[in-house]
């Protein structure tokens, strides 16, 4: 949030808020809590009954009526959706003033169209269960979510949420002013998607702009447009899976002349620790990545990493509070 | 009909020569497999003058004894009626889970065929889901034999069930034979989570499709408050397993000397009506200090082949405390009946066979159906286990 938002904020009747939270994020929600006095957290006692199905117990029920109330979910894998479903279906139906889901991270977010008849949009399924909330005294429930990967997708949401799309680019803003470097930065894009969503968001630095060309099977990336020469280029985009696109783009800078390369990507999903490719130095002339910022929407991901060399946490918790007073 | 031009044994051709005088006369494929058994199957739909509706399945001696039984259900009341309305073809999807007893339920009627969907996953651990020639159901009616045996596996499937109303279909039934969670079903504690809720809920947002709200279909759901769970853009139905009990219970030796037990008063009330003609026992648990006692209530076991009938078990804790008292109580064999075979952690290894004559330390029968797949699959074959198949009473509720 810009710091004129922020003095609006302070002015206007803050909200107090009870913050529930799935298993994996409670560092994260932790971290929520102590950034405002008006967040207080709340547990769940979650158990499984023998056949594995959910056996959950909301602690002090009673006490969140009249209440502003929030969940912080993570859908990391189609096993845990129920469970946490089960409680975001529950909360809004104990008399709570307002209901608020937070899920930093939106997944199935990449197969959001259907190019053949018979190609299943898992993220109209995910869209459709969250569209499904019941409503609350405080009506339809707001919805906050991180950089969700297509523009398209808020459309499909039906109208008994809010969906309040937040981004992580401030972070990664204030993280290159303390840079030593601060004025050589370059963004670059490693195609006309990652543009489009975030060029707006970051048009006071240089850009750059790569994409993907076919020569003859294989499809390589290339620079579209920009000059990296000299500059530390900080390639920029919502999501990164396995890391190919990464490096690839990685090497094409740094052939273009790059002097350092560095990565931000809000959600580290890194499946099968696909991260690992980026904390062993490359054989020969590759000098790797000089700094990989990740923010800790993916719990996992972070819980394996940390902080070791070249990646780096921006936490969310500050712009997850400050979205909670909305 | 077609029939299929393959050679059979010379005592089947005879039978053919009779049969072709009907009116529908279906048969099925003769496989001959490497080991030279044969196996075969038929489904007469109509008679000219009487409407049975019967069905006979030769297994090769190798195979364990699998019983299918196939007897009508209480929403097809007359064969004949069947053959004179019009028969709806049905693409029937399934999952992995279910392939087994898809391929049944399309082998109980020439109007279901089987339709494949591509279930891969992406490295993420998220579907990648595909359905091949979806053009091919525009117009069709549609339905998808869902399994949930555990959480995880809800996602993938809701997302066919979400994606199949709106490709053009003309009607779309959802069969979900277990209904999970369905014991959680009420908050006893604000702050309790009734999931039976949850998984309504996710089931009444099923898109309409062309032919109106999905049409679910279940079998002895647990709780009969749940059936107000869902709104109103889905038509559930809900299916019992008993019928296929009482077919099973007539063709016993000893069918003349059988009572049913109710291990509580939930399963009295749920079934009570189906098995009106037996002699009933009920059972209950009476506090006595610290412990929770099974009793009987009511009822006569001594002498009798009781039969403990129940919608399913997890542990069997409740089944082996019954099997206890009614032994205690003089019953000189015991069986049990569950529609749905739940039993985690494999705790069906707990139910041991009689061999002929110790309800105390063994049962008879038990028989469970085929709603749970993965049980199917280790019970099959061990005695006392039996396996009464869904499969006819599925076919027969598709064509509702």
């Amino acid at each position: 949030m810009e710091n004129n938002n922020m003095g609006e904020l302070k002015c206007r009747n803050r909200k107090q808020v009870h913050l529930f939270y799935c298993m994996e994020c409670e560092e994260l929600a932790r971290k929520v809590a102590t950034h405002s006095e008006f967040i207080t957290l709340q547990s769940i006692n979650w158990r499984n009954f023998d056949d594995g199905f959910p056996n959950l117990y909301i602690n002090n029920a009673h006490d969140i009526r009249g209440q502003h109330v929030a969940f912080l979910a993570s859908f990391s894998s189609p096993a845990v959706i129920f469970e946490q479903l089960s409680v975001i279906y529950n909360l809004p139906r104990l008399f709570v003033a307002s209901f608020t889901l937070v899920l930093p991270f939106f997944p199935t977010g990449s197969f959001e169209r259907m190019e053949e008849e018979g190609d299943v949009a898992t993220a109209f399924t995910m869209a459709r269960i969250l569209s499904n909330i019941p409503i609350s005294r405080g009506g339809p429930t707001s919805l906050v979510i991180y950089d969700i990967h297509a523009l398209q997708e808020r459309f499909y949401f039906g109208d008994h949420v809010l969906p309040l799309f937040e981004t992580g680019i401030p972070l990664l803003k204030q993280r290159l002013h303390q840079l030593p470097d601060a004025n050589k930065i370059v963004v670059a894009f490693p195609d006309d998607g990652a543009w489009k969503r975030f060029h707006k968001l970051l048009d006071n630095f240089p850009t750059v702009i790569c994409t993907k060309a076919r020569e003859g099977d294989k499809r390589r990336v290339q620079l579209k447009e920009g000059n990296p020469a000299d500059c530390h280029v900080v390639i920029v985009d919502d999501l990164v899976q396995s890391g190919g696109t990464l490096i690839e783009c990685q090497k094409v800078l740094v052939a273009n002349g790059a002097a350092k390369v560095s990565a931000y990507v809000t959600h580290g999903v890194f499946p099968k620790r696909s991260w690992e490719r980026f904390t062993q130095k490359n054989e020969g002339s590759e000098k790797g990545f000089a700094f990989f910022w990740i923010t800790d929407s993916c719990p996992h991901t972070v819980k394996a990493i940390g902080n070791t060399a070249p990646f780096e946490v921006l936490s969310l918790a500050g712009s997850i509070a400050d979205s909670l007073q909305i | 009909m077609a029939t299929r031009p393959t050679p059979f044994p010379s005592s089947f051709l005879t039978r053919k020569k009779i049969l072709s005088r009907f009116t529908f006369f279906k048969q099925f494929s003769i496989l001959l497999n490497d080991k030279k058994c044969s196996r075969f199957r038929c489904q007469i739909k109509s008679f000219e003058n009487q409407p049975p509706n019967w069905n006979v399945e030769f297994l090769p001696g190798t195979q364990p004894i699998h019983l299918i039984q196939n007897s009508p259900s209480s929403s097809i009341s007359m064969a004949s009626d069947s053959a004179l309305k019009t028969v709806k073809n049905v693409c029937l999807f399934y999952c992995a889970e279910t392939k087994a007893l898809a391929e049944r339920i399309a082998a109980e009627s020439d109007a279901i065929e089987l339709r494949a969907i591509n279930w891969r996953t992406f490295e993420d651990g998220f579907p990648n889901l595909f359905i091949p020639n979806a053009h091919g159901i525009r117009g069709k009616n549609v339905a998808f034999l869902a399994s949930f045996s555990s959480p995880g596996l809800i996602f993938e499937q809701l997302s066919i069930i979400y994606a199949l109303p709106k490709l053009f279909v003309s009607s779309f039934t959802l069969v979900l034979p277990f209904f999970p969670t369905g014991t959680s079903e009420r908050m006893e504690d604000e702050g309790d989570v009734a999931t039976a809720f949850t998984l309504a809920r996710i089931l009444s947002n099923i898109p309409t499709s062309r032919g109106g709200p999905t049409s679910l279909v279940t079998f002895d759901i647990h709780a009969l408050q749940e059936r107000f769970y869902f709104g109103d853009n889905i038509l559930p139905c809900f299916e019992s397993g008993i019928p296929l009990l009482k077919s099973r219970l007539q063709q016993l030796p000893d069918s003349d000397n059988i009572s049913i037990a109710f291990p509580d008063d939930g399963a009295w009330k749920r079934f009570h009506k189906q098995l009106q003609h037996f002699p009933t026992i009920v059972c209950n648990k009476v506090r006595i200090g610290d412990q929770r006692i099974v009793r009987i209530k009511e009822g006569e076991a001594a002498g009798r082949h009781v039969v403990i009938v129940d919608d399913l078990v997890q542990s069997g804790g409740t089944l082996i405390e019954c099997q206890r008292v009614l032994a205690a109580n003089g019953a000189a064999k015991i069986s049990a009946y569950v529609t749905h075979g739940i039993f985690p952690n494999r705790s069906w290894q707990r139910f041991e066979h009689d061999n002929g004559g110790h309800p105390e330390t063994g049962l008879t029968y038990f028989w469970i159906t085929d709603s749970c797949p993965q049980t199917v699959k280790e019970v099959m074959g061990k005695p006392p286990f039996e396996i009464l198949s869904l499969a006819g009473s599925i076919a027969a509720a598709l064509q509702i």
